[in-house]
């Protein structure tokens, strides 16, 4: 019989999570950062990042995420984007509301469920005139740096 | 019963260094169910506009094609995750639905196409007579 140290998981757990991984993968909706393993949480939503001499300007693809499901936190050069995407609305709003038949799924590749993603920025930022605006699933959040951190010309004077 | 066409263009999340001037194509993520003989494609298109896609059923194949204008964000880029450009895919839906009535919304960066089926025939009652 083969021993196991206390804390050490068994070879075959693995292939059985695996396992309902790719049973899941057929039945339900992704989360939404994928079929990938549970580390990978933190990547989504992926972003990209603008700096200018005044502004640090963060840029992320939220499609079917409503304003009201999204929670943006600042804190020191730190933005944390916290969110949730719920289950798509299958039953168009045209159709009665009595109606309750339920989907028939053929595919399930948009990811739904809750997210939260921690960034760091290049500098510390103004958190009192952060603007973050949502548009067509486009999110872009305008954080103006700490007046410590823009840039300041030094005048040379000459004596 | 509905696949999706072979098609294979550039990966999501594959970066280049100029991807301000290239303009790649993405496949969306699509979730398609059948509810009500209504056939619904949910499509994830970020940074488009209704009037930038293009929906198009032919020959039993529903395909979809969006621009995504180019976003320019002031100064330097220090991140870069993902690449912009436009959405493309293609669906086999088969002869089974009206493609004269497909409807398409798009909202929050989410197309959703509705196409009912085909009005189904009337099932035929054979009388019988006693001869």
């Amino acid at each position: 019989m083969q021993l196991l140290r206390v804390g050490y998981a068994h070879p075959l757990e693995d292939l059985r999570d695996e396992m309902d991984r790719l049973w899941n993968s057929l039945t339900t909706a992704p989360p939404l950062h994928g079929w990938t393993r549970q580390s990978a949480k933190e990547a989504f939503p992926a972003i990209n990042l603008f700096e200018t001499a005044e502004t640090v300007v963060l840029e992320a693809e939220l499609p079917g995420i409503d304003p009201d499901a999204l929670e943006i936190t600042t804190l020191g050069d730190e933005v944390t984007l916290k969110g949730h995407r719920d289950e798509p609305d299958v039953l168009s709003q045209d159709t009665p509301t009595e109606n309750t038949a339920t989907p028939t799924w053929h595919r399930r590749e948009r990811g739904i469920g809750e997210f939260v993603r921690r960034l760091s920025l290049p500098t510390l930022i103004d958190p009192e005139d952060v603007e973050a605006r949502l548009q067509d699933g486009v999110l872009t959040v305008t954080c103006p740096k700490a007046a410590a951190c823009r840039p300041r010309k030094v005048t040379v004077t000459s004596t | 019963m509905i696949a999706s066409s072979p098609t294979s263009p550039a990966e999501r999340n594959q970066l280049s260094g100029s991807s301000a001037e290239q303009r790649l194509t993405y496949r969306p993520n699509v979730d398609v169910a059948t509810c009500d003989d209504i056939l619904v494609l949910i499509a994830d298109i970020p940074g488009s506009s209704a009037s930038a896609i293009d929906v198009q059923v032919e020959d039993g194949v529903l395909s979809i094609d969006a621009a995504v204008p180019a976003r320019s964000l002031p100064g330097t880029a220090v991140r870069r995750e993902y690449g912009i450009g436009g959405y493309q895919r293609s669906f086999q839906i088969g002869a089974d639905f009206d493609a004269s009535q497909t409807a398409a919304t798009y909202r929050n960066g989410v197309l959703t196409i509705r196409v009912p089926r085909l009005a189904a025939e009337q099932p035929r009652t054979i009388p019988i007579t006693a001869g």
